[in-house]
């Protein structure tokens, strides 16, 4: 007796912990719905304490609406002696709070089994809702953004084929014109042909469209590929500079270049550097009156080249810079009627230079005429033939055997041997066995003394030479090599020292003195693996900067990278290009902390905002101007250190 | 001395597009050469084999054959390997790597092209044949 005793006042210490700790609202009614028990979580709901609750009914507690359907959902409990489970509903507290509750109601029978209460228990479910919500809202989107994803390849896709079917008619009628225009199909007056040249000039526009079209969808496409080759700098500007002359006189314009006397050899796809000078010209061209004048101006920078295109036109205002190479932009302001495009030029130019591993931007201001900068990573490239090889060369060619050569060339290899996990010895034999193996699949036949291959681990060279076969067998042996030469570096996991690989599509020239008297022919190819040149090493080094601006201003700023040749800092204010700046850097650890230097700046490249931010920030080089050679020496230590 | 006529270069034009192949021809007949016409695949490689062009002007999408399938069939064979072909095409981008690759064309011209562009190339490639 004593133990059951024991026993149920246990179990009743058990229940009332349960029920004052639980955070769910426990609760006893009547048979009349009157409250007859709470827990403290459900007094605590109410605002009242557990007692104060006893007797009241819905009524009493809730909103009418609220109190009617509580009552309803009870007396089913009651009437039908059947249990409510975990009915799920929004309900607002009584201290004004709206969430969700689920609710059980259980009906409660007395020894006969007649009902004569019910017992229920609410469960706060806000939170496990909210999460929910969120959860199906998240599908929701990520579903459209699917949906938008697909409709934004179906649309690329679409522009891509429309383009292309759009350039037959085009080329048709462009081939017919000329029919006329030549005469070929009989002849033509002058006035005839005025108009004809017309119909010329509008086919070119219409061209023009439907290759940025293509372009853009290229792009979106990531479909947009690169030729690089080793490139003359100069002579990229001298083929064009008559056309662009004579296009700017027309205008009553006046157009220089002021191009250095120093050959510069860069790694780029001469096409589309090509188009991003035209676009920029031709922008130049048409935003400028008659009288006025354009300057393109190429620099060598530290590790770049600096093309400029200068005009005295009509000038851009300075809100619209900002949006100026974003797609679709059409800047308002431009004066002039017939100046019209879809906005996709400098889009593309400036995907072009990107692709490049340059910067582009674009310094004006409304009625002042407007300065477009970008830059080109530069390549050293080394000699291609040294004296030994080049007797080996001639004597075979005396024999009238004509030779095939192809080089592989590593462009900056000082910098490029730092970088790669190779060691040189091996790359190096690597290298000839891939050459070897490559030419063996392809020349099945066996050639005594071929193929001849040499390796200058020294200057980052190697070069195979063999019996001149048909175009296509060699247009395949420096496919192969490309391919495998790409994977063998891909392996070797060099993607960040590894830029560009390309070939040189025409031959090389050589200086070969004494083989002109034979008719063997001599042809070279050259497969290059590139690394952007730097003569200065750069380091990361985060340090603050002051510059001080023209009108007594200051703007303290933070660095990026630092060299002996100059500072790359993140700036809130595009600084002019070309503009001398005096600067003081401080290092805190040093002896002496403070370098004063004159800067001037090299190139400025914007900084993409993410989402949610306002404030444009901008990238800046500088590059230093006869920097004091003490100076200089802490520079290197505080870099060394 | 043969008659003029024969010395006249026999060039075959592959193209489906007959007003293409319209205005090419007119042009190249306004420089003297001789134009046969095909207009489909299998037609231009009948032709290309029996009437021994000097040069082969050849679009890559045509009925029947294709343009690179009859590349490649004209290039591998000794017989008609000799014959320089100019590939034309409307895709540029997806042409050059199957160039290095396969086909062993002599050249190859994007639509649309600078008719003067087709012009000096089909003289420098006959002065090298």
């Amino acid at each position: 007796m004593q133990a059951e005793h024991k026993d149920i006042a246990y179990r009743y210490k058990l229940l009332v912990y349960l029920m004052d700790n639980i955070p769910d609202a426990i609760y006893f009614k009547d048979k009349k719905g009157k409250l007859v028990l709470v827990n403290q979580t459900h007094a605590k709901g109410l605002g009242m304490k557990p007692e104060e609750a006893i007797g009241k009914t819905d009524f009493d507690l809730f909103t009418k609406n609220a109190a009617e359907r509580m009552v309803k959902d009870d007396k089913h409990v009651i009437e039908t002696g059947k249990p409510m489970i975990d009915k799920i509903e929004r309900a607002t507290r009584p201290d004004g709070v709206d969430n969700y509750v689920s609710t059980t109601k259980i009906p409660m029978h007395d020894d006969k089994g007649n009902v004569i209460g019910l017992a229920g228990i609410t469960r706060d479910i806000t939170k496990r809702m909210q999460f929910e919500r969120l959860e199906k809202e998240k599908a929701r989107i990520e579903k459209r953004l699917e949906v938008l994803e697909v409709t934004n390849k179906v649309k690329s896709d679409f522009i891509s084929t429309v383009s292309h079917e759009l350039r037959t008619p085009l080329a048709i009628i462009k081939q017919l014109i000329v029919l006329i225009s030549e005469e070929a199909a009989g002849p033509i007056n002058n006035k005839q042909k005025e108009v004809i040249k017309k119909v010329e000039d509008n086919i070119e526009r219409l061209k023009k469209l439907i290759d940025d079209l293509l372009d853009m969808s290229r792009i979106e496409r990531n479909k947009l590929e690169l030729n690089y080759s080793l490139v003359n700098f100069y002579d990229l500007f001298k083929d064009s500079e008559g056309f662009y002359k004579k296009l700017a006189e027309e205008k009553g314009i006046n157009l220089r270049y002021l191009l250095p006397s120093k050959d510069i050899n860069l790694f780029i796809d001469a096409d589309r550097i090509n188009q991003v000078i035209a676009n920029l010209i031709n922008n130049a061209i048409k935003f400028t009156e008659e009288g006025g004048k354009i300057s393109v101006e190429v620099k060598i920078l530290e590790a770049k080249i600096r093309v400029g295109i200068i005009d005295t036109g009509i000038g851009i205002a300075k809100s619209d810079l900002p949006q100026l190479f974003n797609r679709f932009v059409q800047v308002s302001n431009t004066g002039g009627t017939g100046k019209k495009g879809i906005g996709l030029g400098l889009s593309i130019v400036k995907e072009l230079v990107k692709r490049h591993g340059g910067e582009i931007w674009a310094e004006s201001e409304l009625g002042a005429g407007s300065k477009f900068y970008f830059t080109l990573p530069r390549f050293y490239r080394p000699d291609v033939l040294n004296e030994g090889i080049k007797n080996k060369i001639d004597s075979y060619l005396s024999k009238g055997i004509s030779l095939q050569f192809i080089n592989l060339i590593i462009v900056n290899y000082k910098e490029f041997k730092k970088r790669i996990k190779v060691n040189p010895g091996k790359l190096f034999e690597d290298l000839k066995a891939i050459m070897d193996t490559t030419f063996k699949g392809v020349y099945k036949d066996n050639l005594k003394d071929f193929p001849m291959i040499f390796t200058n681990k020294k200057d980052g060279k190697c070069s195979i030479i063999f019996p001149k076969s048909t175009d296509r067998k060699n247009a395949s042996i420096i496919y192969l090599f490309k391919d495998k030469i790409k994977k063998y570096f891909m392996d070797h996991k060099v993607e960040s020292a590894f830029i560009n690989i390309g070939i040189l599509p025409c031959p090389a020239k050589v200086n070969l003195p004494v083989t002109r008297r034979f008719h063997a022919k001599f042809s070279v190819k050259e497969v290059y693996v590139g690394l952007e040149m730097r003569r200065f090493e750069r380091v990361l080094y985060k340090t603050k900067v002051k510059a001080f601006l023209p009108k007594n201003k200051v703007e303290t700023m933070q660095t990026i990278d630092i060299s002996e040749g100059g500072i790359c800092f993140i700036a809130k204010k595009p600084l002019k290009t070309d503009s001398n700046i005096n600067i003081m850097l401080e290092f805190d650890k040093a002896k002496e902390p403070v370098v004063h230097a004159m800067a001037r700046v090299a190139w400025i490249k914007k900084i993409e905002l993410l989402s949610g931010e306002s404030i444009n920030k901008y990238k800046v080089g500088v590059e230093f101007i006869n920097l004091k050679s003490k100076y200089r020496k802490i520079i290197s230590r505080e870099l060394k250190s | 001395m043969t008659e003029k006529k024969n010395n006249k270069k026999k060039i075959l034009l592959i193209e489906d597009e007959k007003d293409m192949a319209y205005a090419v021809t007119l042009q190249l007949e306004a420089k003297g050469y001789e134009v046969i016409s095909a207009f489909d695949g299998k037609d231009g490689l009948d032709k290309a084999r029996m009437k021994k062009p000097d040069l082969i002007i050849l679009d890559l999408m045509l009925p029947k054959i294709d343009g690179y399938k009859i590349c490649r069939m004209l290039k591998f064979d000794s017989k008609y390997q000799h014959i320089p072909i100019i590939l034309f095409t409307a895709r540029a981008q997806e042409l050059d790597k199957k160039i290095g690759k396969d086909v062993g064309a002599d050249f190859y011209i994007t639509k649309p092209f600078e008719p003067s562009a087709l012009l000096d190339k089909i003289r420098e490639l006959l002065a090298l044949s």
